[in-house]
Formats: structure tokens, sequence, C-alpha cells
């Protein structure tokens, strides 16, 4: 098999001239590859085409590994550690979700899963499992389905939104309990850092465009 | 077609070019579906107009029960309270915790009801039926799907209080029934902003033959 350094750059795909149309306000433009670090831009409207982020695919690869081990040891320790009226309680990831599903609010506990468990994992996973195998140039098999599912899932990834809500009722609680905060907190900050980072750091047409291109070979 | 700095810029509209929703490929959309990924090819989200208000208004009226019903039932010594979203923010402010009642009020009252009214505001448009910028409703848009997922902070509130007090006799917090309420407004104002496709806007203004703006000619910043 040929070694390709596709690290290096964004690939065109066969045929062409390509196009990108604005979401916007729908203005055809030839779609150029551009300068790594640099964006395109609507001639009408002025709103992101797209952008060739640096070092896309080490990025991505990087930070989504990372954000999995982070989401191992969220799992498996406590935000934070409560006493109060002699009784130790204790917060974690999936204790919140499954407290409004023993509580009676299954549909709420499993849409509380889905925003902070299920959809941040299918993100990370699909980003590692198809972005690692493209720094070879290869295509990783069903790559293009779990792509689909990323870009379906990633609205619902709540993951930041989670720790303002995490901050907010630790401010609660403070005044009546004492609160130690736990590893799973600082992993929880740090897997939201590492899940902004992997998500933003490729284009949705450059990874579709190099799966196109991996495909092709 | 529009005109920037004298020059005709075609739209998909007029060239029959659709770009996939999913990888972004521009094809004609007579394909009918993406020959890249697979994907179904529309010039335009379908019915995006009526979806958007069908979901708009289903939110705005789950929003009443989600703001009557208790979200959360604390009992504090054998004593039970039922405590609503707007009735839990007030209990901050009058606690002093002035910061947190901001959070609170942003993102469980004012960023829904802000969200329903700019769909609204979007459909209008959309058909025409008020004038408007489509530059400046664009950026409405554009912050309408970005803001929309912290509504559910709340939730998340109501599920780490429950998980975490429980104290016995002590104190015990249980959801209320406002939680799937207020739930189900937010992921219904989520669907309504992915349903509605901003190029309605400008075409209406193609509609309309309003001067359109111009800007440089520059593809790269």
């Amino acid at each position: 098999m040929r070694t390709r350094l596709s690290i290096l750059t964004w690939p065109e795909p066969k045929g062409g001239p390509h196009h990108a149309i604005c979401h916007y306000c729908d203005t055809v433009h030839e779609a150029k590859l551009i300068a790594e670090g640099s964006r395109a831009s609507c001639v009408l409207c002025g709103a992101t085409l797209y952008q060739n982020r640096p070092a896309s695919l080490v990025r991505v690869t990087s930070f989504s590994l990372t954000a999995l081990l982070l989401m191992l040891v969220v799992h498996t320790t406590p935000f934070v550690n409560m006493d109060a009226a002699g009784l130790r309680t204790e917060l974690t990831l999936p204790g919140a979700a499954m407290a409004l599903i023993e509580d009676g609010s299954q549909l709420v506990g499993m849409g509380v899963a889905l925003f902070t468990i299920i959809t941040p994992l299918i993100l990370a996973g699909g980003l590692f499992y198809v972005c690692a195998p493209l720094i070879f140039g290869r295509i990783a098999p069903g790559a293009m389905f779990v792509t689909r599912w990323m870009s379906r899932s990633e609205p619902w990834n709540m993951i930041e939104v989670f720790l303002l809500g995490v901050l907010v009722s630790l401010l609660k609680l403070g005044k009546v309990a004492e609160l130690h905060f736990g590893i799973g907190f600082w992993a929880f900050a740090g897997l939201m850092i590492c899940m902004a980072a992997a998500v933003a750091a490729i284009d949705k047409r450059e990874l579709w465009d190099r799966l196109e291109v991996a495909k092709g070979e | 077609m529009s005109k920037v700095n004298g020059k005709d810029v075609p739209r998909g509209l007029e060239k029959g070019l659709a770009g996939c929703h999913v990888c972004e490929k521009v094809s004609p959309v007579s394909l009918g579906s993406c020959p890249r990924c697979g994907g179904r090819l529309h010039l335009r989200k379908p019915d995006s107009v009526s979806r958007t208000m069908a979901l708009v208004l289903a939110a705005a009226l789950m929003y009443i029960p989600a703001n009557l019903l208790p979200i959360l039932t604390t009992r504090e010594l054998g004593i039970s309270t039922e405590s609503t979203i707007l009735e839990g923010m007030i209990q901050f402010w009058k606690t002093g915790a002035y910061p947190i009642s901001i959070v609170i009020f942003t993102a469980s009252i004012m960023i829904p009801m802000l969200k329903i009214m700019a769909l609204l505001w979007l459909c209008a448009a959309a058909k025409g039926l008020v004038p408007h910028s489509a530059r400046l409703l664009g950026k409405v848009y554009w912050i309408t799907e970005l803001l929309g997922r912290w509504s559910m902070v709340d939730i998340f509130v109501v599920a780490i209080l429950v998980a975490m007090v429980q104290l016995g006799n002590y104190m015990i917090i249980t959801p209320g029934p406002g939680a799937l309420a207020f739930a189900g407004v937010v992921m219904l104002t989520m669907f309504a902003a992915m349903s509605f496709d901003p190029k309605l806007l400008w075409d209406q203004l193609e509609r309309d033959d309003y001067a359109l703006p111009t800007k440089p000619l520059s593809e790269c910043e």
C-alpha cells in the first residue's frame, strides 16, 4: 500500500469543479482549496462556508481519544460528596440520570442520559473511529454511516450545559451542606474542553472530502 | 440572480443545485439523493414554515404546564413543598443568590420565550408578511440555534438535586411533572429551529426586488 501523507493537506476529491452553497442565502460558490487556518465566507451574506483547520486529523484524533479516556474517569468517580445530617451522598454522572428514572420521571431521566452520556459517547467514539484511520489514508468499515450519525447527534450533546447545572446545584446545596469536590468534577471539566476542541478541530466538509478520497483508493 | 459589486452571483434555486444537508456536497437536485453519502437532496427544507410553525405552537402550549406545574418537590422534616421554575428562581433571589437567579431566569424563562418569538418572526418574514433584512434575520436564526440547548440547565439541576438530596427523614427532593413539560418545550423549540430554512428569507427578498447589500468579492479572509 502506498503511504499517503494525508495529515498535511486537505485532499481534493475527483471530478469537479466543486461547489459550495451558502446555508443562509443559497449563493453558489466555486469551492477552492484554501490555506490552513483560513476561512471561506459567502460573497453575499458573509456567513462562513468552510474552514481549513490546521493539523485537523491529528487534533481530532488526540482530543477525541482524551475525551474517551476522561469519560471512563467521569463515569467511575464521584463529582461531589455531600455531608449533611450525618449522611454522605455522592453525585456521579450516571447517578443523576438514574435518580430521575428511579423516582418516576423515566422520560426526563432518559433524556438526561441521552444528552450527557450517550450523545457525547457517539461523538467522541465516532470521531476517533473515523479520523484515526484517515491519518493513514484508510477508511474504517461503516465510517460514512458513523459520520452521518455524528452530525445528527451533535446538537444534542449538552456536556457544557450539564456543567453549568452542576455549578448552580452546588451553589444551592453549599448553603445547607458541606461539599467536597471529587476527581470526577475535574475530569468532567476536562471532558467538556476536549469535546469542544475535538468537534471544532475539523470542518464537516473536510471530513467528508477525506472520506471520499480514502474510499476511492 | 443576486448582484455583488455589479457582478451576478448565481443561487442554487436558479441552477437547480442543492447542498447535501449531511455532507455538504453540491449536486443537481434532480439526482434525488446525494451521490457521496446518500442523504436526500432538497433545494429547501421540506414544508419548512409549516413544520416550524407546528413545532413552535406545540412548544408555546407546553410552556404553560411547564411553568404552572412544580418541577420539584422538597420534603423537609415531613413537610412537603412544591416549587415551579419561577418559585425556584424567586427563592434564590430572596436568599441573596442574585447571580444564580439571573442564570436561571435567563436560561429557563427568557431564552425559551425569546426563541418562540424569534421563530414566529422568522416564519412571518419567510412568508413575506413582514418586511425584513435577510442579513439581520440570518443572525437572529444563528443565535436561536446556538442558545437553544442552554435552557436544559434547569432539568439538569433537578436531576442533580434529586440524586444528591436523599437524606432519609431529614430532607428528600423528588422530581415533579413540570420537568417533563419543560424538557418538552426545550426539545420542541430545538426541532423547530432545525426545521426552519433561512434560505427562505433571501427568496423573499428576491421576489420583492429589494436592493441587495453588497460586500467586496473575497472568498478568503
